[in-house]
């Protein structure tokens, strides 16, 4: 089954929306508990003291996680490099989606953008995929310039109504693709993009000021490429 | 002997506590223990710049103008020897390094492979050895601020002295407090700056060489030194100079941090010991051709700066001025978080008290053993004995090197069941018995006053593990 990984800095006392568990319900999720440790810090000696207070939390998250519907475990990694740590706990577990929590209510609409080289296909499997048989709007969005992305944009809204899923789509044509999307994310209450999307790198990987920024848009879902098939990774 | 079972940790210290020990499976990017990931997040580039990073501030810029003063073009010589010796070390803990690759390097090594008396005695002179070493480091920092105070224009008179000592204690609590408040990876700095001072110095000795065989003249005094090609005179500097080798054990502290240990490991610690060898002895090499005996030891610890200035003008003053601060920095820096980590590995086995690897919730910073690492420290530098604080850095590292070459003999003889070394030392027991006598032997050639002190800090570590850890057991535990 699809499963989708949650990193949360559980020792800063972060944790993970309502509104992003219920919308998870319908997959797997492995919570990451990460904590990253300035260089003089050696993981090891953070995690004698500080490994019981993280468990606890980890397993109050992933229960809340499998009350939601999926089923839920976690991780808990002590590192220098919250970067690195993810990419390799996402390959391992072979992670679909990377899950950015963010303050949201309950989730009514999401926003999910075509831009950028994940192929559309997977980013659709995937969405189809999250919401399921529940009453949760998409709005397919897109701001690549080339001829073809309306073409694109509507065989993908088709794809989905046949679903059963209620779909709008929205092309912008002018600006930067991360500024658009910004401008399209009101009135969504989740974003869901491909990895490597234009600046979304600093949003999953960046530092503690970007990823404050995104908070402000709530949850947002990466999903992976897949690096068997994308050479070009 | 190879049981596991009956070789299972025990034993409390003095107030209750047990050593920590648990299984864990190592892999090339973590270390997974029941509960928890801990990534190994530092290359082989990483590595290196601490093993160069700590080693080449003393050799390159403290050394020279001492070691050329007392036996001229033949301190190469010295300098080759230091080198030879901490390569057949490097060899045997790269070996134990890439079995157990752990926080706390040499201590860990041997406490498993010679047992708690032996591990306290070196995991607590490991500390303070990188103390008198940070301490030696720091006035060497010292002494360029004040050459570069000079060359801005800014001229203390007769009390020089005292001001080292200010400045040398000024950056020791800088770095100290550095060390707890911030959180910056400063992982990057150091690679750069590291990556900088090979370049010039690159620059530098090939413009030194040319000079110094006449292929071109950079109008330097025909003043070449006199050489004194005697044994016991070169063996003596190179007992002196042996601090400017301290650098790869450092590397094996940070060992459990370290991405695929099995291959960068070695790298890291071999390879900046041949790299730093080779810097040394044409920095030597040029520095004895461009100056007498006389002005080298006129000139002192900052004999580069003359030299530098004799070959290039004022900018090649500068630049040495520049390399020398950039590189007593991070050879200071390096240290302490070596330290730090050192505390550690003794800490957790019930050595010392736990409390002394507390880390702060605000920072996420071990403050103890920085505190414990960083205190010593600024009283040592103010001493400003460079000598007696090199020597004495050297007198501590080298018994845990000969202690490490000890316990690969110890543990390829009991063979556990866990030991299974990525890297191999070649030749059986020869490079890890002429190690040892070797690492032993140097001692011998040190200042009388800098072996009593030495001799004085382990009896007081033979005289902690009495009292505190007797009851504690180590050997063979993974």
């Amino acid at each position: 089954m699809t499963r989708v990984l949650v990193p949360v800095e559980v020792l800063e006392g972060k944790t993970v929306s309502p509104g992003l568990m219920n919308l998870l319900g319908t997959v797997d999720v492995t919570v990451l508990g990460y904590h990253v440790l300035p260089e003089q810090t050696p993981p090891d000696q953070a995690r004698l003291q500080y490994e019981d207070r993280a468990l606890d939390a980890l397993e109050d998250l992933s229960e809340e996680f499998r009350t939601a519907g999926g089923a839920a475990d976690y991780r808990l990694a002590f590192t220098h490099d919250r970067e690195q740590t993810l990419k390799r706990i996402a390959d391992e577990i072979d992670a679909r989606a990377i899950g950015i929590s963010g303050m949201t209510g309950d989730v009514d609409r999401i926003l999910v953008s075509l831009s950028g080289n994940v192929t559309a296909d997977r980013i659709l499997a995937f969405v189809e995929e999250l919401v399921g048989d529940r009453d949760i709007g998409v709005t397919l969005f897109s701001a690549t310039e080339a001829d073809a992305t309306e073409g694109q944009l509507d065989s993908a809204a088709e794809r989905l109504r046949t679903a059963g899923i209620d779909v709008r789509t929205e092309l912008a044509t002018d600006g930067a693709p991360f500024g658009a999307l910004m401008n399209a994310a009101p009135g969504h209450d989740a974003i869901v993009l491909g990895e490597n999307a234009p600046s979304i790198r600093s949003l999953v990987f960046g530092d503690e000021a970007d990823r404050v920024a995104s908070a402000s848009v709530g949850p947002v879902l990466v999903v992976r490429a897949d690096e068997t098939l994308d050479g070009d990774q | 002997m190879s049981g596991r079972m009956s070789e299972e940790p025990s034993g409390a210290n003095l107030e209750g506590e047990t050593p920590v020990v648990e299984d864990v499976v190592e892999t090339d990017e973590a270390t997974i223990t029941d509960d928890a990931e801990l990534e190994r997040t530092l290359g082989l580039a990483g590595g290196l710049a601490i093993g160069i990073g700590t080693m080449i501030g003393a050799g390159i810029f403290v050394f020279p103008g001492l070691a050329g003063a007392e036996v001229g073009t033949a301190a190469t010589a010295s300098f080759a020897i230091g080198g030879f010796i901490a390569l057949l070390v490097a060899l045997p803990t790269s070996e134990l390094a890439t079995a157990m690759p752990k926080s706390g390097g040499g201590y860990y090594f041997i406490s498993r492979g010679l047992g708690t008396l032996a591990g306290t005695v070196v995991g607590l002179s490991l500390w303070l050895g990188l103390v008198f070493a940070t301490a030696f480091y720091l006035v060497g920092l010292g002494y360029y601020a004040l050459d570069a105070l000079a060359e801005i224009g800014i001229v203390v008179g007769a009390s020089s002295g005292v001001i080292v000592s200010a400045l040398a204690v000024l950056f020791g609590i800088g770095f100290t407090v550095l060390n707890v408040t911030g959180t910056e990876n400063a992982a990057k700095l150091q690679n750069g700056i590291v990556a900088l001072l090979l370049s010039m110095l690159t620059v530098f000795l090939a413009f030194g060489l040319l000079d110094a065989f006449g292929f071109v003249d950079a109008g330097t005094p025909p003043g070449e030194a006199a050489n004194v090609w005697e044994v016991v005179p070169i063996m003596s500097v190179a007992a002196l100079v042996f601090t400017s080798y301290l650098g790869f054990a450092q590397v094996a502290t940070v060992a459990g941090e370290m991405k695929q240990p099995g291959r960068n490991l070695p790298l890291a610690m071999i390879g900046s010991v041949v790299i730093v060898t080779v810097m040394y002895v044409l920095t030597i090499f040029v520095s004895t051709s461009v100056f007498t005996q006389d002005a080298l030891a006129a000139a002192g610890e900052t004999a580069m700066v003359e030299v530098g200035r004799q070959l290039l003008g004022t900018a090649g003053a500068l630049v040495i001025i520049a390399g020398g601060l950039l590189a007593t920095m991070s050879s200071a820096n390096a240290s302490i978080l070596s330290t730090s980590r050192a505390i550690y590995g003794v800490s957790k086995d019930a050595l010392l008290p736990r409390e002394a690897s507390r880390i702060n919730l605000k920072y996420g910073t071990p403050h103890v053993a920085l505190g414990m690492a960083g205190g010593p420290v600024i009283a040592l530098a103010a001493t400003r004995q460079v000598q007696l604080l090199a020597e004495v850095a050297s007198f501590l590292h080298l018994i845990m090197y000969g202690l490490m070459c000890v316990a690969l003999l110890a543990i390829r003889r009991d063979e556990p069941e866990w030991y299974d070394p990525d890297f191999q030392v070649p030749g059986g027991a020869v490079i890890p018995v002429v190690g040892a006598l070797a690492s032993f032997g140097l001692i011998a050639f040190m200042n009388l006053r800098s072996i009593l002190v030495g001799s004085g800090v382990i009896l007081v570590t033979v005289g902690w593990y009495l009292y505190y850890a007797r009851d504690v057991r180590l050997k063979g535990v993974l």
